[in-house]
């Protein structure tokens, strides 16, 4: 089997876990993601939480290790801190509220047949492309980084 | 509270945060990547568009492992539902339906404008709940801590103006 293929393989699987998960934690409802900014669902946090938690002490020993499990040097790219990391978030957060649903559940809930995450990923495909069009005037006003950079 | 998708129980959420670390440790060790799915969104942008933005190396080269991912979370979609009592489409919205009450149409005009939010959004802070929430606040990203607590406050102010004075 040629390299790529299997590496395509084991993202798929990787990402059917996933998804699964997603599906039956509630990040993928409409009422637990309501419930958790009503404050009356713990659930939520309590996923998000965990999962910080169990990742961060992950991190923590990968980097000791300073190797993948393929021998490559760990590299991980930072996010760069500007403006638009406030502006994109409270935008997120908005569209996050109204959906119901952050980018991963978008796939998971059209994956278990809701038909309206259709339109909101219809909108997330447009926002995303608008964005990428708009970058070198969006740049200045949000102190952007080059586009050559990584991010 | 039951799942709208067949009134399933939940995931204990410890048990559903173990397996989100997991699979995010997993394509740290494995692959060498961080998580993250939103930029996934213009990764398929990337399929059509040419502007500059969809050509830098961090698309082109990570949208090999992030398109895939973006196929498996459908399939685990796809496969909760199979497992969970079969797969049927629907418009179930829970507590929309018991308050706003619109149909189809109203519906995917709400969801359209919802996913604008989402992904002009996610592409202007660098990420979402994945890449920021989970994976940055983990690394202990300062940029992480930002933009969750940002869209936190988005989601929060969003959903209580919503159901809390709207329909109140």
């Amino acid at each position: 089997m040629k390299d790529s293929l299997r590496w395509t393989i084991l993202f798929i699987v990787l990402g059917t876990l996933f998804g699964f998960v997603l599906s039956r934690s509630g990040a993928a409802d409409y009422n637990y993601i309501q419930a958790m900014f009503l404050f009356d669902s713990f659930q939520l946090y309590g996923i998000i939480g965990t999962a910080v938690v169990l990742t961060s002490a992950g991190i923590w020993l990968i980097k000791r290790r300073g190797r993948t499990a393929l021998g490559r040097p760990v590299a991980i790219e930072l996010k760069p801190l500007h403006r638009g990391s406030v502006a994109g978030g409270v935008l997120f957060g908005i569209g996050w509220s109204i959906a119901g649903m952050c980018p991963g559940p978008i796939v998971v809930n059209i994956g278990e047949g809701k038909l309206y995450a259709v339109a909101a990923l219809a909108g997330a495909l447009l926002g995303a492309g608008a964005f990428g069009v708009l970058y070198q005037r969006l740049q200045g006003l949000f102190a952007l980084p080059r586009l050559n950079s990584p991010r | 509270m039951p799942l709208l998708l067949h009134d399933l129980p939940p995931l204990h959420w410890a048990i559903a945060g173990a397996g989100i670390a997991a699979i995010t440790l997993l394509l740290l060790f494995i692959a060498n990547t961080r998580l993250g799915i939103s930029s996934g969104f213009e990764d398929i942008c990337s399929l059509v568009l040419e502007q500059p933005y969809f050509r830098r190396g961090a698309v082109l080269s990570g949208r090999t492992w992030r398109l895939p991912f973006l196929v498996g979370l459908f399939l685990g979609g796809v496969l909760s539902a199979v497992l969970g009592g079969g797969w049927h489409p629907t418009w179930a919205l829970g507590m929309f339906d018991q308050t706003v009450g619109w149909g189809p149409a109203g519906k995917l005009l709400w969801m359209f404008t919802g996913g604008l939010f989402i992904g002009f959004g996610t592409r202007l802070a660098g990420g979402c709940t994945s890449g920021h929430g989970v994976f940055g606040l983990a690394n202990l990203e300062l940029s992480s801590l930002v933009t969750t607590v940002s869209f936190m406050a988005g989601g929060i102010a969003t959903t209580q103006l919503l159901y809390n004075v709207v329909l109140r």
